[in-house]
């Protein structure tokens, strides 16, 4: 079962993904960094810590990651098979 | 364990599968594993493969069929300044069937490789991650997949790409610095093949500009949009650069906004490719382009007990043009041919496994390649607002001086010499390959994939 979004044409996200991408509070200095460079809108600012909304336009590009740079943030891969995927890439 | 192997390949993107053909042809026992359910469907590129990777590779790649989109002859280079084009740089071109590039999709291509290496004799197993890697004292022993197998290996290669989680796990590596990763959004335009001949032919083209055009993303040096031409659709794409200077920009905002403006105010586009396109995609992904700039990640292991990591995992993307295709298909060769080295004298130590590292800093173009300077620096130029300067570095880096000696005709010649000594015959092959993609192509024929 695959799911598609209107924002972005082209992918196709397989089911089962989970939460593959978490943050710990504790460590979250509210920088904004990671919801400056989602390109899919997954973060969002909630009070003074960063809280992912959604991962549902989330292409495992891991950008988040890398800017957080408080280690607030743990990327891991989705379950073989589940997640984004596009012929266009 | 549950099984037990003599070389596992982690990733069937570009490099992975190449590593996992050569192993297997060598009579080892190999076994390529792949996130995704079809090869390539997770990997988001450019994407024109340069003219090198297919000359100086893998020499099944060069003697194939694999599924190009288009060959690439020559690069327009395009100076945007007040919202206008204001000089354009044809200079660097060569005369068709000879060719700068070759155009792909990722799913196809990887495909198309990961093909090769089944017909090889290697065993594939798509959609399944490889969740963590098995020690044995400092010694990397195999993987732990998703689906909790224990798969046994003497020699484990790591291509996950850029997000590379598995060398992290055997405590070889730390994420990259978020300096080194440059992160690209692309648009991909459905467009008649006729309409891509008339407008853009076998060219690509790169539109340049002063940050305040905003054109390119203005930070980490980008300002520049890049279009990828396609058989039937074109690629344009621009990239940011996750930290310049300190500061993270706003790139989720930015980038949108710099193609909107690029497709509101160029001519260029409003009048000779918008009315003829359909958007069908967008999506992005990062790239550590500066990886080997930066002394903190350039310094990181390639290789530990039982383990070599090759492609953009290891850093391997070059520096100047973004291109890190053949980088990997190069550090694929070299790690496939020190891991068989290694299993037939059964011995995959460290020590044993240095000899990856020696070879990829004798190989001509991977070192050169992440140590290029010629596109940071022109971060600095582009605070200057000197055009004349703008237009003769345009020239010497993306124009006709990307053949100079110091920059890829360096690398190249030394690529050609030591290939021809070798055998003398590789220049037939290398013109062959030149009429056959290109006939391949007009055709529209390619070898079948194992998905059609
Ligand atoms: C937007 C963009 C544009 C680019 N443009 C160009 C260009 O024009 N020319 C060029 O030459 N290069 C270009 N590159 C770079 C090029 O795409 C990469 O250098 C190349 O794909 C690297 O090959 P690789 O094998 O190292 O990794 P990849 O091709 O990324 O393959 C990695 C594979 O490993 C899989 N994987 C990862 N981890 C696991 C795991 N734990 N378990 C199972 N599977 C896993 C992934 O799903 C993927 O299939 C571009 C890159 C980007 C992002
Ligand atoms: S980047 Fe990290 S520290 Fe900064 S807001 Fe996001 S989660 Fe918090
Ligand atoms: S991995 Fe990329 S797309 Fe997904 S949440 Fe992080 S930045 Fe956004």
């Amino acid at each position: 079962m695959a799911r598609t979004s209107e924002e972005l044409p082209g992918v196709e996200w397989v089911e089962g993904a989970g939460q593959f991408v978490t943050i710990d509070e504790a460590k979250c200095t509210a920088c904004a960094n990671c919801v400056r460079v989602c390109l899919g809108g997954c973060y969002e600012l909630a009070g003074k810590k960063a809280r992912i909304k959604s991962l549902d336009n989330c292409l495992e590009c891991g950008a988040c990651w890398y800017v957080c740079t408080d280690g607030a943030i743990t990327f891991s891969w989705p379950p073989g098979g589940t997640g984004f995927r596009s012929d266009w890439g | 364990m549950d099984a037990e192997y003599d070389v596992i390949v982690v990733g069937a993107g570009f490099g992975g599968p190449v590593a996992a053909k050569r192993c297997a042809d060598a009579g080892l026992k190999t076994l390529l594993v792949e996130r995704s359910g079809v090869p390539g469907e997770k990997v988001v590129s450019g994407l024109v493969i340069p003219i090198y990777g297919f000359l100086f590779g893998p020499e099944f790649i060069r003697d194939g069929n694999p599924p190009i989109q288009r060959p690439i002859c020559s690069v327009v280079n395009r100076i945007v300044k007040d919202g206008k084009i204001f000089f354009t740089d044809h200079t660097l071109w060569v005369p068709k069937p000879i060719t700068v590039g070759y155009s792909a999709y990722c799913k196809p291509f990887c495909t198309w490789l990961a093909d090769r290496a089944v017909e090889s004799g290697a065993e594939l197993r798509t959609s399944t991650t490889a969740v963590d890697v098995i020690m044995d004292g400092g010694t990397i022993k195999g993987i732990v997949t998703d689906k909790g197998e224990r798969l046994g290996s003497k020699v484990l290669i790591d291509s996950g790409g850029t997000q590379n989680q598995l060398s992290i796990k055997a405590g070889l590596r730390e994420k990259f610095t978020p300096e080194a990763i440059e992160l690209y959004m692309l648009w991909d335009f459905e467009m008649d093949k006729a309409d891509v001949d008339r407008v853009f032919g076998n060219s690509m083209e790169f539109f340049h500009a002063m940050p305040e055009e905003k054109i390119g993303a203005p930070l980490g040096y980008g300002s520049t949009l890049y279009f990828f031409t396609y058989r039937e659709s074109i690629h344009p794409g621009l990239g940011q650069f996750l930290v310049t200077r300190g500061e993270t920009p706003n790139a989720a905002k930015l980038l949108r906004e710099y193609f909107d403006n690029f497709t509101g105010t160029i001519e260029r586009w409003k009048q000779d490719i918008a009315p003829k396109v359909k958007l069908r995609s967008v999506l992005w992904d990062v790239c550590p382009i500066y990886a080997g700039l930066l002394e903190e990640t350039r310094g990181m292991p390639i290789y530990g007990d039982g383990m070599l990591i090759i492609g953009d995992a290891a850093g391997f993307e070059a520096s100047a043009f973004g291109d890190g295709v053949p980088n990997a298909w190069f550090s694929a060769d070299i790690a496939a041919r020190v891991a068989i080295d290694a299993v037939k004298k059964g011995d995959s130590s460290k020590a044993a496994l240095k000899a990856y590292k020696d070879d990829v800093k004798a190989d001509p173009f991977i070192t050169h390649t992440i140590t290029d300077f010629r596109r940071w620096d022109m971060r600095r130029l582009l605070l200057t607002k000197d055009y004349s300067q703008f237009k003769r570095k345009i020239r010497d880096h993306w124009g006709i001086g990307a053949f100079r000696y110091s920059n890829m005709g360096g690398p190249c010649l030394k690529a050609m010499g030591r290939m021809m000594k070798d055998d003398p015959t590789v220049v037939a092959s290398w013109l062959k390959m030149f009429t056959r993609y290109w006939k391949n192509w007009e055709n529209n024929s390619f070898d079948r994939l194992s998905t059609d």
